[in-house]
């Protein structure tokens, strides 16, 4: 903690932190200074000039950046001076020099600050007679971003943020004096998985979302804040809604988890919400021309489950539902239970990594915020960049700040440059295991013993044997003082295992399916089909299964055999609560009316329930709210809906439940192909999300470079063979793996049918013929 | 890859000369230059892989500076300074001569590629002004007849390499100073004779 000093601010005493900037100690004090460089999560820069403000010096009073200069003890400032006005004045009249004044067709129109604070501290008239620069407008510098020059002020938050904050500078200024311009390397498009930050940080209009451009005026948006379920950080959002229909996603500042970033998945995976493809009516068979009342639906569903046999009744859930829905489903399942005590029901969660994860010493548990509390950070689990991409902004932000990351194993190689410390294949094989013994591993000790440690725990692989894992840990535990992260990176995850009494892995819903049973499923928001390395499996027990339901927004893999489908609703069309991993509980907000005849998963559970005449005691979220919040473990820091919907709980409230895990650990033979799941893929919701659908469309394999060579490969274009599977891929050289391991995407079409413990082929594609086969 | 294994061997011990591999990237944009005669959007990528900087960043310096040209420039890049010292010892009858001789209009090159004519701004040697740089070597001291001269011998002779004591010599007046003294080392291309990277060149007369 820094001092407080005194300032003295246009005639008024201000307390602040002896280590603020001028410009940060007047906001926190309600005196805001005109700024368009400046921003709070990023280093400043001085480069507009917008904030200067008259502070006295020794040698009578000077114009300073507010945003570059620090406060000191009794420092006298003056905002609102005549002097500080006429610079003010001046330095707009010349940002508008050569600023295009395209308003009227600008999306930034009405939400500008360059438009904003001319009105208020510009001189109101230019004396700018010449012509102005001119640029093609608008370019496209990615797929989903467009930039127009003309428009730029050069305030260099874009070149700052994608060089700073998300570690991928592709974007520029280019030539020097009134030339200069932001740009792209030509054959280098700005394809940063954080792009879409850089549009909403950007003053001017100047960069725009090709999923936004022309499509509202922003007095015409109605806003909500809400939770992103892109992934189990639980990004603060703000849904930006006109006539009904989402049009933008904005990163809202919550100091605890993603500080006002997200990742571009996380804002621009929303547009399938009015894919004219979501299903909204109840159908039966996946015959689209057989729709169905929901009444009917109710009375089918019914009859199957109220049947008197010994039934085994599997609920395959997935990751989008809240906290209130799958409270509700375990209610459901409990009633079951209840009724026919001769029925086998189980839940099972449609994620891969799923294992028994470190839940058991609550003590133990960290938060994401621990991040820049600790010494060293550990990092074991899948791709934190394409699972989890704001966790990842967050470690790189803590790295800067002088954290030591230690990165084990094969998965997080876009990270080896942060890394401390990076274990890679003299310390852990390819099956993901250690080499060594973990007190032998050179140079680990030091940053560990007596250490403060925050853990990063995950599965690596969907095959793999946790026990390395739990050995790690349990070293850990006993050298260090030692926080964890369970890593499971999938939007709700965590809300599901804390409101499901006992959740399981697809592997045993493959296990305990039993075909002389009369078997129900209901897969629910999930598709275990098209996401599992087991979906081979899955799908024949679904075809075997007797009955099977499916809730979802679209038709899949999954549905397709499905008995009845009914229509869900999802972001910002439900209200509800949400669990990230560090047991932060946010809420979601309703703000689009729910299309169709859809409903919300928990009012088909309560219908469901009244069919077969049992009494459910909730009519609403916000009832079920109030009896999940009874077995919160912290009782008195309950998050109701009230406690979340005050405007100070963007943050949220960190709370617990005990956490039921079960899950066989699975011994994985040898991994010859290491999966991970990127970060654009081909779920149902970005294929019917038009701006955003084909950055999940490239197939590619990542290998070191003796690997190539061994494989006499002389192309980076093959087939990759296996049994009667036929690939063709791109390769990608990652000399950060170990020998004769290849990573491929588990989310791209095409990959799921590969079995990562058997050998593989990679066969050049002789000629274009070939090439054009596939 | 664009660049040969000489460049890159030249490239790598340019590079051990700094703690960080960033830093070498001026030094290594002059190789750029050396080789092409601008910095090609190829060398931006083979420089940007050694450097292990983004190909946007190169190329944000590369186009900073003046003195990495974007576009292909001719054997001889005359640089006639025309800043106040030079101005009021009658640069602009340099420049003319200069103009007149090529034909060219600032920042253009002759369709034989022998000579890109740009206007400078100061180049430091004030105390001898009006001054020139060919290929970045210096002289000092000049009058229009004296520049033609030097153009004529440029466009006749073709020397292979340019040594700043030679051009004195041969077209200077008032010199500021002795720039080196006698020396025999100059620029063989349009950047500057850098004994440190390579790009000087010994003359043997
Ligand atoms: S494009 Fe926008 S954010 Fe980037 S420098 Fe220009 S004005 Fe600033
Ligand atoms: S905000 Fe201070 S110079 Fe731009
Ligand atoms: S002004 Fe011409 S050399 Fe300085």
């Amino acid at each position: 903690m820094s001092d407080q000093i005194n300032i003295n601010v246009n005639g008024s005493k201000i307390r602040t932190d002896s280590d603020q900037l001028i410009i940060e100690a007047c906001e926190d004090s309600g005196i805001h200074i005109p700024r368009f460089c400046w921003h709070k999560r990023m280093d400043p820069v001085g480069m507009c000039r917008m904030c200067l403000v008259e502070i006295e010096t020794p040698r009578g009073k000077a114009l300073v950046p507010s945003c570059t200069t620090k406060v000191s003890e009794d420092l006298v400032v003056d905002t609102e001076s005549e002097v500080v006005k006429k610079a003010q004045e001046g330095v707009l009249e010349f940002l508008l020099i050569n600023h295009p004044l395209d308003c009227p067709v600008c999306d930034k129109a009405g939400e500008c600050p360059l438009q904003d604070q001319t009105m208020a501290y510009g001189p109101g008239e230019s004396r700018f007679v010449e012509d102005k620069r001119h640029f093609e407008k608008p370019i496209p510098i990615s797929e989903i971003i467009l930039l127009d020059r003309e428009r730029c002020i050069l305030c260099a938050r874009c070149t700052r943020f994608s060089d700073e904050i998300s570690g991928d500078p592709l974007i520029e200024f280019i030539q020097r004096g009134n030339k200069t311009e932001v740009n792209t390397f030509p054959d280098e498009p700005f394809r940063s998985y954080f792009s879409g930050n850089t549009v909403q940080i950007c003053p001017v209009g100047a960069l725009t979302s090709t999923s936004y451009r022309f499509k509202a005026r922003p007095w015409d948006l109605k806003k909500v804040s809400s939770t992103s379920n892109c992934s189990s950080m639980g990004c603060s959002v703000e849904l930006n809604v006109s006539q009904n229909k989402m049009l933008r996603i904005l990163g809202e500042d919550n100091e605890f988890t993603n500080q006002g970033w997200l990742s571009d998945k996380g804002r621009y995976n929303f547009e399938y919400l009015h894919s004219e493809k979501r299903i909204l009516k109840p159908v039966l068979n996946n015959d689209s021309t057989n729709e169905i009342s929901i009444n009917e639906s109710m009375e089918l569903i019914s009859n199957e489950i109220s049947v008197d046999n010994n039934s085994n009744i599997s609920f395959i859930v997935g990751h989008n539902s809240t906290n209130e829905e799958y409270y509700a489903l375990n209610n459901f399942a409990e009633n079951l239970n209840k009724v026919n005590k001769d029925q086998n029901i189980n839940v099972y969660l449609s994620d891969d990594y799923l294992y028994e994860g470190f839940f058991q010493n609550t003590d133990l548990l960290g938060k994401v915020q621990d991040l820049d509390l600790v010494d060293t950070i550990i990092l074991w689990a899948q791709d934190i960049k394409d699972n989890l991409p704001t966790l990842y902004l967050r470690i790189r932000q803590a790295v800067k700040n002088g954290k030591k990351l230690v990165i084990f194993g094969h998965t997080n190689t876009a990270m080896k440059e942060l890394a401390d410390s990076y274990f890679g294949q003299e310390i852990i094989s390819k099956n993901l295991e250690f080499n060594v013994e973990i007190s032998e591993i050179p140079n680990f000790n030091e940053l560990i013993n007596n250490k403060n440690v925050l853990a990063i725990i995950g599965k690596s692989s969907p095959i793999q044997n946790t026990n390395p894992i739990s050995n790690l840990i349990n070293y850990l535990d006993k050298n260090s003082n030692l926080k964890i992260l369970n890593c499971f990176a999938k939007g709700n995850t965590f809300g599901a295992l804390q409101n499901i009494d006992l959740v399981k892995g697809l592997n045993e819903f493959i296990n305990e399916f039993d075909s002389r049973k009369n078997n129900i499923v209901f897969t629910i928001g999930s598709n275990p089909v098209n996401s599992s390395i087991y979906s081979n499996q899955i799908k024949d027990k679904l075809m075997d299964a007797n009955f099977v339901v499916s809730l979802d927004l679209f038709k899949n893999e999954t549905t397709e055999l499905a008995n009845i489908i009914l229509p869900t609703t999802s972001l910002g069309e439900k209200e509800g609560t949400f669990t990230n991993l560090e047991m932060r509980i946010l809420k979601q907000n309703k703000i689009l009316p729910t299309p169709g005849s859809v409903l919300n998963e928990w009012e088909y559970w309560s219908m469901m329930l009244n069919k077969i005449d049992i009494e459910n005691n909730y009519e609403s979220e916000f009832e079920l709210n109030l009896q999940l919040c009874e077995e919160y473990l912290d009782k008195d820091n309950v998050p109701s809906f009230d406690n979340l919907n005050k405007p100070s709980n963007l943050d949220g409230v960190l709370n617990s439940k005990s956490i039921n895990i079960e899950i066989e650990n699975v011994e994985p033979g040898t991994l010859e192909i290491l999966f991970v799941n990127r970060l654009y893929g081909d779920s149902s919701t970005q294929i019917n999300s038009p701006s955003i659908s084909m950055l999940g469309a490239e197939r590619f394999i990542e290998m070191n470079n003796d690997t190539f060579i061994k494989h006499n490969l002389s192309s980076y274009t093959v087939n990759l063979v296996q049994g009667v599977i036929t690939l063709q891929v791109k390769i990608k050289i990652n000399n950060h793996l170990p020998n004769e391991l290849i990573i491929a995407p588990l989310n791209r079409r095409g990959f799921r049918d590969i079995d990562t413990t058997k050998p593989y082929e990679l066969i050049e594609v002789k000629n274009l013929e070939e090439l054009s086969v596939n | 890859m664009s660049w040969d294994n000489e460049l890159l061997e030249r490239a790598h011990k340019i590079i051990e000369l700094y703690p960080q591999k960033r830093s070498a990237l001026g030094p290594l944009l002059y190789l750029a230059q050396e080789k092409d005669g601008f910095i090609s959007d190829d060398s931006i990528v083979e420089i940007s892989n050694l450097v292990d900087i983004t190909e946007v960043q190169v190329k944000s310096v590369s186009s900073f500076y003046s003195m990495y040209k974007e576009e292909q420039t001719g054997t001889y890049l005359l640089s006639v300074c025309k800043s106040i010292s030079c101005e009021i010892n009658d640069s602009r009858s340099v420049i003319n001569s200069v103009k007149e001789f090529t034909g060219l209009e600032n920042y253009e090159t002759d369709q034989d590629k022998l000579f890109t004519f740009e206007e400078v701004e100061c180049i430091g040697a004030c105390g001898g002004a009006p001054a020139i740089q060919v290929n970045y070597e210096t002289v000092e001291g000049l009058t229009p007849e004296k520049t033609i001269e030097m153009c004529e011998w440029l466009k006749n002779d073709k020397p292979e390499i340019i040594v700043a004591d030679q051009l004195q010599n041969k077209f200077g007046g008032t010199q500021s100073f002795d720039w080196a003294i006698e020396d025999n080392t100059g620029s063989a291309y349009t950047v500057p004779g850098f004994q440190n990277i390579g790009t000087a060149k010994e003359k043997d007369n």
